[in-house]
């Protein structure tokens, strides 16, 4: 049998050899540039905004709203498109601003082929890391109470690689690609993160014993970035367990640390357990670059224009943004806003099994912000 | 290797599989008690069937691997050929030798019989509550290739790529397989779970297969999800999904969470089904400690022994079964410890014997 894969393996020496010169798949060797800080001009930020399909141009648009209510110093650069269009413009304008909020971008078959915006965006601007904050809301519904995990996620690489090729007629291949380089970044990028944010134990999710060379990889060299950091609980677990465990006792984790499959299929069961995908929002940090849309990544095709989609989510985005560009007041002032919306005023849209609209959500929202501006 | 002198063997004892629907003498099966608690489940099983005249004579074989005459460590001689002989077997929980020239026997046996289909049905337990009611899915999964074909390489130091192989082969027979499963148990609607969304070829080509047998099936409902979604509305509302279909690695995962829904692992049953056969198994541990002092729930067991009656076409039996056992633990006199109770491994199946006696004509 290996005698059929050598001349394969040759083959892709070659091809990645291609990959690493001229494509989306950059492995970083780049000399990291000295963090310089965000552009600012007359005092106000610059972001770029992907409004995307589905929900995502009604969502951003209530993003810039508020903001607008809250006199946020916050200006926003529209790029819109399709393919391969959008994906030159996107990474052109993230470049330059360092900041964008996007909605979830349309996938399309052209003329270049499979063009997937989100994932080329995330790997060409090698954000590394995807970071989900899940807490839940009181008077709430969520399945479990006081749930407070954070999932740290490998968002560039993995199962995402987009390296498919149909080799005989109907036997597909598809790679998953996992680097130490990119690996040992995503460790240090959350120990740090625990430390910065007091938590405790942080859990690496993996499956060694079926891939043993690639997950094998993954736990061995995040082992390695644990011994630097003693202060904080280590422990790794299967996926399968790890999945069993959450619907029964999510309250064992704290952190989760894992691959990019791994970490969509936990992000999506702890979104559920937490109270649904309209309430949470997602970090994308590269050396960087960050880039905040939705948690849960949804189109939310099925809302388009009937006022009654969850704007907690994208405005969560808004706030982690605004925390991000160092506007801590104005960030505060809009968690405030929210968490007196959905925990006292208790005004929840449908998906929280409420009977609010959109719009009275941001009303609420609007009204609580002017009133605390006339107090001031 | 032991996967290489099974497949020897088996091509030499080859016998129609079905002969074994017409014959209503008493069939044989094998049973693997396997380690730590394997044993006393397997006899309470063993019981339970005496009670309910069940026409099946077990055949015990040990799977302790042993020194082969190559000098490697693989299955005795013997339950190779038991299992090929009766083609259906019940197996324990069992305990893998760690260190190297021992062959997993899973994979063996998976090899030897091509079991390209595990289903594992989750439903809920009336007597013991947990955060989800109602729960009546049952996951489909391919068993043999996937994200575990386990063809990976470090292509350059640091650097590493797995291979995940979709076969249209493979996924067209686990697609009939599961339509097929869905029709005979009287459910509505299978649920394609995939990503084509970023694995466009791989994952396209398994919704393609499952697309063109449901056309083949056109009174049952056919749909399709993303992953995600699935994760996102099971952990929400179970009720909304049916019978699911997936590759491997997504089915490995979802059925374990199933199983979290329902209660954990020592209450879902699992059967993998085969070309040339079938084994149904617990997947739960050895338990080692309480291995040996009748404390072991043996539900899993059961309920697996209850999935190989039907899939022999002994519905009525496994009926009587099945509902004594949900009635004991409905009841809640005799519970095991995992359960909240505090009764004997051997008062449970005696409390389910008793049902059974009072059932039978």
């Amino acid at each position: 049998m290996s005698s059929r894969l050598l001349p394969r393996l040759t083959h892709l020496r070659q091809v990645h050899s291609e990959l690493t010169t001229n494509s989306f798949h950059k492995i970083p060797h780049h000399i990291k540039p000295e963090t310089s800080p965000l552009p600012l001009y007359g005092g106000r930020h610059l972001v770029t905004l992907l409004p995307g399909i589905g929900i995502g141009p009604e969502m951003t648009s209530h993003v810039k709203e508020i903001f607008a209510t809250a006199q946020a110093p916050v200006d926003f650069e529209i790029i819109e498109g399709t393919g391969e269009e959008l994906v030159r413009n996107a990474i052109t304008s993230v470049r330059r601003n360092r900041v964008a909020i996007k909605g979830n971008l349309k996938s399309v078959i052209d003329e270049d082929g499979f063009i997937a915006p989100n994932v080329m965006i995330r790997t060409k601007l090698d954000l590394f890391v995807y970071v989900t904050h899940y807490k839940t809301y009181k008077n709430v519904y969520s399945k479990w109470p006081d749930l407070d995990l954070v999932i740290v996620r490998q968002n560039t690489e993995g199962e995402y690689a987009l390296l498919e090729h149909e080799s005989v007629n109907g036997v597909v291949e598809s790679l998953k690609i996992v680097t130490r380089e990119n690996t040992e970044r995503l460790a240090k990028f959350a120990f740090e993160h625990a430390r910065k944010h007091g938590r405790r134990k942080i859990t690496v999710v993996h499956k060694s014993k079926q891939l043993e060379l690639s997950d094998g990889m993954f736990l061995q060299t995040i082992k390695n970035v644990a011994h630097h950091y003693p202060d904080i609980q280590f422990e790794d677990m299967y996926i399968d367990r790890c999945c069993q465990k959450l619907v029964r006792n999510p309250h064992h984790f704290d952190v989760l640390l894992m691959p990019n499959l791994y970490g969509n299929i936990a992000s999506n069961i702890v979104c559920g357990l937490s109270g649904g995908s309209g309430l949470f929002s997602g970090m994308n940090y590269g050396e960087d670059i960050a880039i905040f849309e939705s948690a849960t990544r949804q189109t939310g095709e099925s809302f388009v224009g009937k006022n009654i989609a969850n704007p907690v989510a994208m405005l969560n985005a808004g706030v982690n943004m605004l925390r991000h560009l160092g506007k801590s007041e104005h960030a505060r002032l809009i968690t405030d806003a929210i968490c007196h919306t959905l925990t006292t005023s208790r005004v929840h849209t449908p998906d929280l099994g409420g009977v609010h609209s959109t719009t009275d959500v941001l009303s609420e929202i609007k009204r609580y912000i002017e009133d605390v501006k006339h107090l001031n | 290797m032991a996967a290489r002198i099974l497949k020897n063997i088996s091509s030499a004892s080859k016998r129609a599989v079905g002969s074994r629907l017409y014959s209503s003498e008493v069939k044989k099966c094998t049973i693997i008690p396997g380690d730590g608690i394997g044993p006393e489940i397997s006899a309470a099983v063993q019981k339970i069937f005496a009670a309910a005249k069940v026409p099946i004579e077990w055949e015990s074989v040990d799977v302790t691997p042993v020194r082969g005459p190559d000098g490697k460590f693989g299955i005795p001689q013997s339950a190779i050929d038991s299992v090929n002989r009766n083609k259906i077997g019940l197996k324990g929980p069992l305990m893998t030798p760690v260190g190297k020239g021992h062959r997993s026997l899973n994979l063996a046996l998976r090899k030897e019989f091509n079991l390209y289909a595990n289903v594992r049905p989750c439903r809920s337990l009336e007597g013991y509550k947990t955060l989800y009611d109602h729960v009546d899915v049952v996951t489909i999964r391919e068993n043999t290739e996937g994200e575990y074909s386990g063809i990976e390489h470090e292509i350059v130091d640091g650097v590493v790529q797995s291979i995940k192989l979709i076969t249209e082969d493979a996924s067209r027979r686990v697609a009939e397989f599961a339509f097929q499963y869905t029709k005979e148990n009287k459910r509505h609607k299978v649920t394609a779970v995939h990503k084509a969304n970023i694995m466009r070829m791989s994952d396209g080509l398994f919704l393609r297969c499952c697309r063109d047998m449901a056309e083949k099936y056109p009174d049952v409902k056919f749909e399709e999800k993303y992953l995600d979604t699935v994760c996102l509305n099971m952990v929400q509302d179970p009720t909304q999904y049916d019978v699911l279909v997936m590759p491997n690695l997504y089915g490995d995962i979802l059925s374990d969470m199933c199983a979290g829904l329902v209660g954990g692992l020592g209450l879902t049953p699992s059967g993998n089904i085969g070309l040339n056969g079938a084994l149904f198994e617990s997947v739960h541990g050895t338990a080692p400690d309480i291995a040996g002092k009748d404390l072991a729930n043996p539900t899993a067991l059961l309920l697996s022994a209850v999935m190989m009656l039907r899939y022999m076409n002994l519905n009525k039996h496994a009926d009587i079964i099945e509902s004594s056992c949900f009635a004991t633990i409905k009841e809640a006199k005799f519970l095991t410890g995992d359960l909240g109770g505090k009764a004997k491994c051997s008062e449970f199946t005696n409390a389910i014997c008793e049902k059974i006696a009072a059932a039978s004509p």
